[in-house]
Order: C-alpha cells, then sequence, then structure tokens
C-alpha cells in the first residue's frame, strides 16, 4: 500500500528515477535554460510545481494515510454517518480558489514577459541594441533561415552572434511547423500563408539543436537544424562564409529548394544574395494557393519508404 | 470526380486496386492472420455450438439496454487491445531507431516501422483509444447501469439505443478496415492541418479517419440525447434530483456536454471532407482558406470530449470509495456541482490546446486562467473523495484498488495540467512528450475508472464473480507498467524529446525510452491476467447476491444478480439519497413484492442493425470514392428508415404470473438467457 503513492504519482518520483539512472541532467535541456526567456519558462515551472504541491503533498500524503488509518482491520473510529461539513466545505473550494487565484497572476505577468512577439523580460535589451533579424521558412522538411540585414541564407543551420536579442518572423511553404530550440527559444507555431514572430536572447556562446515540435509528414523526425550561438567576430567570418556560396537564392531557387526533401543527414548548406522580400513572397504565394504536393511514392503506400527516405541529393 | 486525386480511379472500385491490399507489408500480413484465425475461431464456435440464431435474436437485434451496453464494452475492449498493440509498436519503434547508426528491419531504414507506417499507426493509437475504445466503454457503461440506477425499465428510446451502438460499431469496423484495405491517416489522431488535406494526405488513410469518426460520432449523439431523456423522464417515484446518485449526475451533465460537442466535430470534418472532395478551401492556406479555423473547430468539440470521458470517470469513484468505505459520499451537493462546474469551464478552456499558435498574451492569458478554473471544482472533487475515506472502514477489494490508483493519477495529472496551462511554461513544453504523459495521466485515470467500474459492475449484470485473485494481479501489474513508462516519459519530456518521432535522433534520451519499452512489456503481463481473470470467472461461474459486495449504496443492486431483462419486477419506491443503504439500514432490503403487475416491454428489432452495416458500406464507398456504393447505402438507409417509421410495432406485455415464475427461476430471465418469441401487441390489446 505504502508504495503506491510512489508509483502513480510520477511527478513525486521524477528526481528518484533520475538518480537510480544516473542520468547526468546535462541531458535535461530544460533544467539548464540559457536565454532570459527560457529562464522565466523554467522559474515558472519551479514556482507552479512548488506551490501545486502545497496542495497536492498534503492531499496525497493525507490519502496514504487515511488508506492506511481506516482499513476494516485497523478497527480504527468509524463514523458512517459523517458526510457534510459546511465549514469544511467552504474550505475545499476557498483552497483551490486562492491557488488558482496566486497562478493565474503568475500566468499573465510571464506570458506577458515570455510574449513571442514582444518579450518583456527583453524590452531593455531592444531598447538598448536593436535585434537582429533573420526570416525562417520551413518547407518538407527543411529550415530555411534567412539573414535580411546580411543578405545570406542558411539551410538546417541557425548562427546567432552572442549578446544579440533575435527576432524572427517564421512562416511555412507546405504545412505548419512548430519552431523549438529547447532552453533558449520559446516554442511558437509556423504556419502557411501567415506570419509568426518568436524573440530570444542569446547571450553567450552555444552549440545545439532545434527542431520542428509539430509533426508535418514523412520526413518530420529528420527535421533538425544546428544551433551556434559565437563570438560576434565568428558571427562574421561565418557571414562571409555563406555570402561565398555560388548558389543565389532567388524565389526560382526556392521554389526547388522547397520540393519535399528529407534531409536525411541534416546536411548544411548556404545561399548568397536572397531576394528581397522573398519572405512575403512566399507567404503571398501560400495564400495565392501555391503548394507543394507531396509525391504519391511518400505517402500511398505503407511500403513505399523502403531502403529510407528520399535523400536530399536525389531530389536536388 | 470533383478534385484531381493522385492515383488511378475505376467506376467498378473506385480507387480501390489490388495494390491497396499490404500483401508486401509482413507486420500486416501476421495481423491478418492473426485476426483471421481468432475470426475463424469464433465463427467455428457459434456454428459449432449453433448459437448463430440466438446471436441474432438476443444480441444483434436487442433493444435491451444491458445487454447493448454489455456489446459496447466488448466493443471498447477489443479495440483497446488494438490500440495497446500500437501503443506497443510506437514504443518499440522509438527504443529501435536511435541515431543514425541504428539498425533497420522489415523494409525501415531504423528500426522496424518506415515514417509512414508508423505516422499511421500514433494517428490511430490516439483515434482507437479516445474515441473507439474509451467512448464506447463509457457509453456502455452508463448505458447497463444509469437506467438500473434510476429504477427505469429501459432507455428513453431503446431502439435508438441499438442504432447508435451500431453506427458506432460501423465506425470501428471501418478503422479496422484500414489494417487490411488501403492506409490509415497518417496525420494525427487531431488530423493536423493542413496535413489531412489532398496535397499533403493523397491516400484513403484520411479519408478513413474522417468517416469512421463522422459515423461513430453520429452513435455518439444520439446517444447522449437517449442518456439525457432518460435520466429526465425516466426515473423511479421518489427519485428526485437530489437522490439522484452521482453517477448518473455525472452522467447527465458528460451528456450534456457530448450532445453540444459533437455537432461541431460533424462540422468540422463536414467542411475537411468539402476540401478534400469538392475541392472548397475552408482550410486551405490559400485562397481564402484558414486553417486555423480547423485547429478551433477541432478543440471546441475535442476538450469538453475530454470532460465527456473524464466526468463518467469521476462518477465511478464517488460510487465506489462510498461502498467500499461503507460511509455515504462525503459532499454530495458540492460533488454534484462541482461536476456541473467542471461541465460548463469546458466550454471555455479549448484554446490551450494551441497556446504556441501565436493569439496575443492576454488571449492565452484569458483562456490560462479558465484552464486552472477547472481547477478548483476538481479539486474539491479530490477532497470530497478524500473525506469520504475519513472515518470510514475500508476494505480494498479490486473496485477501490482501482479507484484509488485513479485519484493518485488524477493528482499526478492535475498538477502537471496546471503547469500547462501557464502559457509561459507551455511554450516549452507544448508538443513535448511531457504533454503525451500529462494526458495519459488524465487518460489512464480513466482507465482506472473502466477497470474499478467493469469489476464493480459484472457481478452485478452477470451474477457470477469476477475473479479477484487474477485482478489483483491485473491491477498491481497495470499500475506498475504505469508508473514506469509515464515516468519515463515525464523525463523525456524535461530532456526536450517531441511526439511523433519515428526516428530518434538523440541518442541521451536511450535510458528513458528503454525503460518505458520495459514499462510496455509489464502492460503486456497486465493483459495476461487480465485475460486470465474473464477465463477463471466464466469457467467457475461463482454466482453471486443481489448485491455482491454486501455494501452496495444504490438501487441497481437492489433487483437480482445477474439483471433480469426487465430490470425491476415491480418499479421500486424511492426513498433516500442512497436508496440500498437506507433500506438496509431499515431492515428493508430483502422485502418482496406483494403482487407482479403487467410488464409492458419493446420488441426487437433488425433494423438498427442493417442501418449499421449500411453506414459501414457508406462510409467505404466514400473513402474509395466508389460512387455507386455511396449512393445505394445512402438509398439503403433512407429506405430502412421509412420502413421503420411505418412500423407500428406496440412492444409486447409480461403477464404478472410469468414474471412471478422468472422471480422464482432467475437463470430464466438473466442476461445470457434466451427468451421465448413474443407477439407483439395488436391495437386492440394495446387500449
Amino acid at each position: 500500500m505504502r508504495l503506491k503513492p510512489i508509483l502513480a504519482n510520477p511527478l513525486l518520483a521524477v528526481p528518484a528515477l533520475l538518480a537510480l539512472s544516473g542520468c547526468n541532467t546535462g541531458d535535461y535541456r530544460l533544467f539548464h535554460p540559457l536565454s532570459q526567456v527560457a529562464q522565466v519558462q523554467w522559474w515558472a515551472t519551479l514556482f507552479e510545481l512548488g506551490i501545486m504541491s502545497l496542495i497536492i503533498v498534503p492531499v496525497t500524503v493525507l490519502i496514504a494515510v487515511f488508506i492506511w488509518r481506516y482499513r476494516k482491520s485497523a478497527n480504527a473510529k468509524y463514523d458512517p454517518s459523517w458526510s457534510h461539513s459546511l465549514g469544511l466545505e467552504i474550505l475545499v473550494w476557498a483552497v483551490p480558489l486562492v491557488i488558482v487565484t496566486i497562478c493565474g497572476i503568475v500566468s499573465i505577468r510571464t506570458t506577458h514577459a515570455v510574449d513571442p512577439y514582444a518579450p518583456g523580460v527583453l524590452a531593455k535589451a531592444e531598447a538598448a541594441q536593436p535585434p537582429l533579424d533573420i526570416d525562417v521558412i520551413t518547407t518538407d522538411w527543411q529550415w530555411l533561415f534567412i539573414y535580411p540585414d546580411q543578405h545570406v541564407a542558411a539551410v538546417d543551420e541557425l548562427v546567432v552572434p552572442a549578446g544579440r536579442v533575435v527576432h524572427m518572423r517564421l512562416t511555412s511553404s507546405s504545412v505548419t511547423n512548430d519552431f523549438f530550440i529547447p532552453g533558449v527559444a520559446p516554442m511558437i507555431d509556423v504556419m502557411p500563408g501567415m506570419r509568426t514572430e518568436d524573440t530570444f536572447d542569446a547571450p553567450t556562446p552555444l552549440s545545439d539543436t532545434g527542431f520542428s515540435a509539430d509533426f508535418s509528414g514523412a520526413g518530420f523526425s529528420w527535421m533538425q537544424f544546428e544551433l551556434h550561438i559565437v563570438p560576434q567576430g565568428d558571427f562574421d567570418t561565418w557571414v562571409a562564409k555563406a555570402a561565398a556560396s555560388p548558389r543565389q537564392l532567388t524565389y526560382t531557387a526556392f521554389t526547388q529548394f522547397a520540393q519535399p526533401t528529407v534531409n536525411e543527414h541534416a546536411t548544411i548548406s548556404y545561399f548568397a544574395n536572397p531576394t528581397p522580400q522573398l519572405f512575403e513572397t512566399v507567404v503571398g504565394a501560400a495564400q495565392a494557393g501555391v503548394v507543394y504536393p507531396v509525391p504519391d511514392a511518400l505517402t500511398t503506400s505503407v511500403a513505399s519508404l523502403e531502403g529510407g527516405p528520399v535523400s536530399a541529393a536525389a531530389t536536388k | 470526380m470533383q478534385v484531381a486525386i493522385q492515383g488511378p480511379w475505376s467506376p467498378l472500385f473506385g480507387r480501390l486496386t489490388l495494390a491497396s491490399i499490404p500483401y508486401h507489408t509482413p507486420i500486416l500480413i501476421a495481423t491478418f492472420a492473426g485476426v483471421a484465425v481468432i475470426g475463424l475461431v469464433i465463427v467455428g464456435a457459434v456454428l459449432y455450438y449453433n448459437k448463430l440464431g440466438y446471436l441474432w435474436r438476443e444480441w444483434i437485434t436487442t433493444v435491451d439496454h444491458k445487454k447493448i451496453g454489455v456489446m459496447y464494452i466488448i466493443l471498447g475492449l477489443v479495440m483497446l487491445v488494438r490500440g495497446f498493440a500500437d501503443g506497443l509498436m510506437i514504443r518499440t519503434q522509438q527504443a529501435m531507431a536511435i541515431g543514425p547508426n541504428s539498425p533497420g528491419i522489415l523494409g525501415a531504414q531504423h528500426g522496424f516501422l518506415p515514417p509512414f507506417h508508423f505516422d499511421q499507426i500514433y494517428s490511430a493509437h490516439g483515434t482507437v483509444m479516445i474515441l473507439f475504445a474509451a467512448t464506447p466503454i463509457l457509453t456502455g457503461l452508463t448505458n447497463v447501469i444509469v437506467p438500473l440506477q434510476i429504477g427505469a425499465r429501459d432507455m428513453a428510446f431503446p431502439y435508438m439505443n441499438a442504432l447508435s451502438l451500431w453506427l458506432t460499431t460501423a465506425g470501428a469496423i471501418l478503422v479496422m478496415l484500414s489494417l487490411f484495405v488501403g492506409d490509415f491517416s497518417a496525420a494525427g489522431w487531431v488530423g493536423l492541418i493542413p496535413l489531412t488535406e489532398l496535397p499533403y494526405s493523397p491516400g484513403v488513410g484520411v479519408d478513413y479517419w474522417m468517416w469512421a469518426i463522422q459515423i461513430s460520432s453520429i452513435g455518439t449523439t444520439l446517444n447522449a440525447i437517449n442518456m439525457i431523456v432518460t435520466i429526465i423522464k425516466m426515473r423511479a417515484p421518489g427519485m428526485s434530483w437530489f437522490r439522484l446518485p452521482v453517477f448518473t449526475w455525472t452522467t447527465l451533465s458528460t451528456n450534456i456536454i457530448g450532445l453540444t460537442a459533437f455537432p461541431v466535430l460533424g462540422v468540422a470534418l463536414g467542411l475537411l471532407g468539402a476540401d478534400r472532395y469538392l475541392g472548397a478551401h475552408f482550410y486551405t492556406a490559400g485562397l481564402g482558406g484558414n486553417l486555423m479555423l480547423y485547429t478551433n473547430l477541432f478543440w471546441i468539440w475535442g476538450h469538453p470530449e475530454v470532460y465527456f470521458l473524464v466526468l463518467p470517470a469521476f462518477g465511478i469513484f464517488s460510487e465506489i470509495i462510498p461502498t467500499f468505505s461503507e460511509k455515504p459520499l462525503f459532499g454530495y451537493t458540492t460533488m454534484v456541482a462541482a461536476t456541473f462546474a467542471i461541465a460548463g469551464i469546458s466550454w471555455a478552456v479549448w484554446l490551450h490546446h494551441f497556446f504556441t499558435m501565436a493569439a496575443g498574451p492576454d488571449v492565452n492569458g484569458f483562456f490560462s486562467i479558465a484552464t486552472m478554473l477547472v481547477g478548483i471544482p476538481t479539486g474539491v472533487k479530490v477532497f470530497n473523495w478524500m473525506f469520504t475515506l475519513y472515518r470510514g472502514r475500508l476494505t480494498f477489494a479490486t473496485p477501490m484498488l482501482w479507484s484509488l490508483a485513479g485519484l493518485f493519477l488524477l493528482l499526478a495529472g492535475g498538477i502537471t495540467g496546471m503547469m500547462l496551462a501557464i502559457p509561459a511554461i507551455n511554450y516549452s513544453v507544448h508538443d513535448s512528450v511531457f504533454v503525451i504523459a500529462h494526458f495519459h495521466c488524465m487518460v489512464l485515470l480513466i482507465g482506472a475508472a473502466m477497470f474499478a467500474a467493469v469489476s464493480y459492475w459484472f457481478p452485478k449484470v452477470f451474477g457470477i464473480q469476477l475473479d479477484e485473485r487474477n485482478g489483483l494481479m491485473f491491477f498491481w501489474t497495470f499500475i506498475a507498467a504505469t508508473g514506469i513508462v509515464f515516468i519515463a516519459m515525464f523525463a523525456l519530456g524535461f530532456e526536450g524529446e517531441t511526439r511523433r518521432l519515428a526516428y530518434i535522433y538523440d541518442p541521451a534520451w536511450r535510458p528513458m525510452l528503454w525503460t518505458e519499452e520495459a514499462g510496455m512489456m509489464l502492460y503486456i503481463v497486465s493483459i495476461g491476467y487480465f485475460a486470465r481473470m474473464l477465463y477463471v470467472s466464466l469457467r467457475d461461474r461463482i454466482p453471486v447476491p443481489a448485491d455482491p459486495w454486501g455494501t452496495s449504496r444504490t438501487l441497481e443492486f437492489l433487483t437480482h444478480s445477474p439483471v433480469p431483462f426487465y430490470n425491476f419486477a415491480v418499479t421500486p419506491q424511492v426513498n433516500a439519497r442512497d436508496e440500498l443503504a437506507w433500506r438496509r439500514d431499515h431492515g428493508l432490503e430483502k422485502t418482496q413484492p406483494d403482487a407482479f403487475e403487467v410488464i409492458h416491454m419493446p420488441c426487437n428489432s433488425a433494423i438498427p442493425f442493417i442501418i449499421g452495416m449500411l453506414a459501414m458500406a457508406f462510409g467505404f464507398g466514400l473513402i474509395w470514392r466508389i460512387w455507386w456504393m455511396f449512393g445505394a447505402a445512402l438509398l439503403g438507409i433512407v429506405i430502412a428508415v421509412i420502413i421503420r417509421s411505418f412500423d407500428k410495432n406496440l412492444g409486447y406485455e409480461i403477464q404478472p404470473e410469468e414474471v412471478a415464475a422468472m422471480e422464482r427461476n432467475l437463470a430464466t430471465a438473466g442476461i445470457i438467457a434466451e427468451q421465448p418469441a413474443r407477439k407483439p401487441l395488436t391495437e386492440a390489446e394495446a387500449h
């Protein structure tokens, strides 16, 4: 009996299990928020866990105690007439109400603090130095990061200079994706024919992986990108490297790039000179009904992916 | 042909070709062989024991709410096993396909499932578990129990009840058919938009998903109407509103949700159908469509659907915990108020399923607070169950163990739910497996309630004991497996693993994924114990008294076990909230009626079954675009409805002498017994 609360209440057992499994918490990316935005999120998580524990832990313990104390064989005091108590019934409404009120205030404040469009925690930083603008376009199933001011674009690699705030506009040429870098950038949906925004700060150098969190079809599991937060100097070097790419990002080049492609080995490539307003063009095209249909072979037969997904090389 | 579709089409077979049969996929061949063998054994047994006529007369054409409920539950349990098999394959694929060097078998590059097959499996897992396992089982339980709890002879509309069952069954058959003919949807159980549009899902998978849900949800909506009317109109004398058992209260609230929510789903899927079949642009990204409209409509149904499932579960706990605490439920009135508060708020929270869809912070904040408000009445319920235990005399039969485990699952699901309700937190775990672990706590609490209810009411309905030894083993293995799988899954959420991955690119997740797989093995053991529990119970057939537990409190335990097909020989007069407990306290539980009266019963009908099968053909014709089949089935349904509406069947009567005879020999009136053919009343007799 006494084991049951632990077995059945997963959260209570998470720390225990972590210890047992000998896991390095370095794998627990949400435990180590890098950006201020992610730090607010993690703080809110801990706060919420704490305040909910104020009610969940006593209730869990009390239920366990009652189960033990009032088992029939214990012959404890038995009072079958007790089924109503005005005071207690007011209390059981009042306690959750208080907790929910506190959580509600925290919710509103933190939601404004990490609002992907204009996070309150970054207002000062944004005022001090204008953020780095990046346009993000997802295709089936790759990421295209366009740096309008640097006049370069990168496939499946996001490089940002440390110390800058990054402001993104996101859209999709095909289906809905969800931009996410755990510990750095909050999730935001990426939808065709629409523009969403995401803002985060990149205080110190880091190399990590970002990905789509929202399922987008057969190549979804291979849809990661590399994140590199680097010193300004390295960023400039990287921009120069990308700018030297022989491939020019015209709209025609984009329409070829946007054909369904599983970038199985997450091969990184670069484009120079993206057409101005490419982002707006892609949004407009989707609104005008441009789609990149997934070939029959990828979807109509279960065995069609025999020998692996369509490789990047095969479609280029 | 209204829209351009990829692949061949012929007038006779529509899109169906020999290539639609997945004979080149070993997993499906093996599954088909298994299903075929089981099917042949069942058909063979029915023929060998010459039970075909019995099945037709007593089950397939029945309008008896108990038999319909039992068939709902059997359907749900079969689909539960199917859904579990899907879950097992998801977990096994993720345990195998870790990192770029992981081996692949059976045509997959990593693991044993190519992505497109994996995507179908996880989509089917959700669809099956929510709509074809949990929903039918809970509908079945309310069908069996609610009329008994309120002292009714049957449901308000027995014929419509049978129709609901067969429409749900038609949907379930379509889902199963997609295993062996064509594909199932690979766009998630929620139908991720615009992935479900023709350019991105050109096959028949989305159509299977869409029509299976559409047809079965008509059944669910009809059932909701039936339940509401039954509870309002069919209560026994003395059963005033505030004497209703809490399970009946929760059934009422849940079906109000069902009646109002399912039509929204019908519209959401109907508009998707217009896009896919007629080339409309309701949800497309371009040409004036709005894909966010679908997401909103789906969750305007989808969130109430969650409470549609969880409220009956709360009702079940509210019946079982008092019985095994030998005390009335603490705070009955607040419990009823909390039930309706949850039902009411359930309408105002749908947006929390897509906080990341870039609504502003104030909109997200509104839905965040609305969502957290659900925590208040839910908290009240937990407190009330807790105080019901206080100063009780607790015994731990399996129904009680399942209920208590359900409370702990609710606490775990509740704390994580409150976390997810805060947008700032949600932005870091939305669409991660943390969410999956959270809602599995909730649906497994519903699962715990279902198993609690099955073990609680099985002896009542069938008149025999449910084997307790294997039942206990089933419970402990199931709960242990739940702990192992979902603790690991919460951990993976913090590691940043997202949902629906056919291939695991981060090897750091391996330890937790393998832990989950170990938990899945334990689930297999628990299913073995469940099967053995049923086998031992049916083998030994130990009869039970009217109240198998000795401490039950509500009206359904007043009549005999097994419950006679006419429920109560004489409609009971209700004197108190917990009627049976009141009679026990006053020494009245053994009283017999002075005299029997004529009992008026509805006649069986084959039309619900026929309409169900036609609805399946209707769906199949639409899915494969076989227009003649679609048209013929639709015409058939219209004709069947017309025939039924001219049918002046007035039901039949059982004379008091026969009732008296059956009351003396209960086996002749139980759920398994075959009834003699009875003549319907003529109009003259009815007057």
